[in-house]
């Protein structure tokens, strides 16, 4: 694993090439704000200062007016008898969001850990702290307890598409496609949530993806909207592949691809990776968004050259590398992206300071005791 | 914990209890003193793979906790949530200066400093057998990556 595979991570030479690139009218731009860093510790007292970049702003020409929606996803919620921490950090973000009054709020996915009812429940009485509208795509954590009944019982199903202020806005499944890993090992719905539970686990293999109903469904969806219409694709998993083994992507990404390819002006916003990125391939662009509940690292390989990494994360303060994110379609200026990482400045300068070159060369192995036939 | 992972666990406990017993009888007074067998070699790392096996599943919040007497985490988080394949660790960057402790520290310190803070957990024996089965499991993870101590 410690080089990228040739095969594995075509997706630039397919679709990274010269043909196509996002609407040409598109533009990125990043803000800059003072960063200041206290190195402490009593061994090293020094400050250093410098500006650093916070915000991803993606101009978009074609806005019709303006729209501010916020993102909020994998807030991973335990019950509050076992821990209150991720608890705290979904209420800061409901609270803040609910101060902002945005247009709407997306929830992108893995409102619970376990999928267990007690969880998903709390985070639906928690969500009635955010007034404005709210739109919903399930998470794995959400979904592979009781194969998402109640999650679609309380949220609703999907795939959807709303147009709104003249984007389109589409909401996609990429969880609950999974191909069957538990029926031959005969698994309990306990058992087959914690294989899912688990990022590197490889017992439920590739599980991110559309399927076939739901790409159909896309194209259906995508014939009535004009070629230049900004489309904006909600997605737990990004929409292209970056890491594989931790389902770092949709297994059907080419399919994807292929059905938005005569659409100039494309967005995919995405949670799962807890991370920071960006990416652009053929005619869509993909932004990655901060967890509340706590930050993945970067994987060893994949992280797209466009992404402009998040500042390592300090493992002592909950509430370091996490948050949520605002976003924010205006006709002048298009897309807006703002990350509200708390605590901490949102980029790394420095190679050293960021989790991509920090674990870059890495040879790392998957897990051995999935290997073990337990059933 | 199921029944099967109990099954699990019980074999593995015989497996490193016939590997102790190897141990007394052929370990430390013979050890080196005629040429390894194929079947000495797969032993030493049946031996070796238990102790991995362990420290995965300890790593990612299951595994012989109770047994061991030791309690990892109390907020249901496990190591692997921060360190999928035990990434982000840098196993082979220790020791080195660890800001959190302002002071040059072994990865078991780290280990303990994981269990301690983020997990809210009780810190293990710096020896101890859970320790061991951590350490190896994450080195496991590591094998083939350059050693690079000191490394921030």
């Amino acid at each position: 694993m410690g080089k990228v595979h040739p095969d594995r991570l075509e997706m630039h030479k397919v679709l990274g090439g010269k043909k196509q690139k996002p609407d040409n009218t598109v533009s990125i731009s990043r803000r800059t704000f003072l960063h200041k860093s206290i190195i402490s510790g009593g061994v090293v007292g020094a400050a250093t200062y410098g500006w650093w970049p916070l915000i991803n702003t993606v101009d978009i020409a074609h806005a019709a007016s303006n729209i501010r929606f916020a993102w909020v996803s994998d807030t991973h919620l335990y019950p509050k008898t076992l821990n209150t921490r991720f608890v705290d950090k979904a209420e800061r973000a409901f609270k803040e969001i609910e101060a902002m009054k945005p247009d709407f709020m997306i929830f992108g996915g893995d409102l619970a850990q376990k999928g267990d009812p007690e969880e998903l429940i709390l985070g639906e009485q928690m969500l009635r702290a955010v007034t404005v509208p709210k739109h919903f795509i399930p998470g794995e954590h959400d979904w592979y307890l009781d194969m998402g009944k109640l999650w679609e019982k309380k949220f609703g199903g999907s795939p959807w598409s709303k147009d709104i202020k003249g984007v389109h806005f589409v909401g996609l499944n990429t969880v609950g496609q999974a191909p069957d890993y538990w029926s031959a090992k005969k698994m309990t719905p306990t058992e087959r949530m914690g294989h899912m539970e688990a990022l590197d686990g490889s017992v439920a293999g590739p599980w991110a993806g559309l399927g076939q109903e739901q790409l159909e469904w896309l194209d259906s969806d995508l014939r009535s909207v004009k070629k230049n219409t900004p489309i904006v694709l909600f997605t737990h998993n990004p929409l292209y592949e970056y890491y594989p083994p931790w389902n770092f992507w949709v297994r059907d990404w080419r399919e994807v691809h292929e059905i938005v390819k005569p659409y100039s002006n494309v967005t995919n916003v995405h949670g799962h990776t807890h991370q920071v990125l960006y990416n652009e391939i053929g005619g869509m662009r993909s932004i990655g968004m901060l967890a509340t509940s706590w930050p993945w690292p970067y994987a060893p390989e994949g992280v797209p050259k466009m992404t402009v990494p998040h500042v390592r994360v300090d493992p002592g303060d909950p509430f370091d590398g996490v948050g949520w994110s605002e976003i924010e379609y205006t006709s002048q200026k298009g897309i807006d992206t703002e990350y509200k990482m708390w605590d901490r400045d949102v980029f790394a300068k420095a190679t050293v300071d960021a989790g991509t070159g920090d674990n870059t060369g890495l040879t790392l192995r998957s897990r051995v005791v999935d290997k073990i036939w337990q059933y | 914990m199921n029944k099967n992972s109990t099954k699990v666990w019980t074999m593995a406990a015989a497996s490193l209890f016939v590997g102790a017993v190897l141990l007394i009888l052929t370990g430390p007074v013979s050890a080196h003193k005629k040429n390894h067998s194929s079947s000495d070699i797969q032993a030493f790392d049946d031996a070796y793979m238990d102790v991995v096996k362990m420290g995965d599943a300890l790593f990612h919040g299951g595994g012989p906790q109770k047994e061991l007497g030791v309690t990892l985490t109390k907020t249901g988080m496990a190591c692997a949530m921060c360190h999928p394949f035990a990434s982000d660790v840098h196993p082979h960057q220790f020791p080195k200066f660890q800001e959190q402790m302002s002071e040059v520290a072994g990865l078991r310190e780290m280990i303990n400093w994981c269990i301690e803070k983020p997990n809210e957990g009780v810190k293990i024996g710096i020896d101890s057998e859970a320790m061991i089965a951590l350490e190896a499991y994450i080195m496991w993870s590591h094998k083939g990556t350059v050693i690079d101590p000191g490394t921030h």
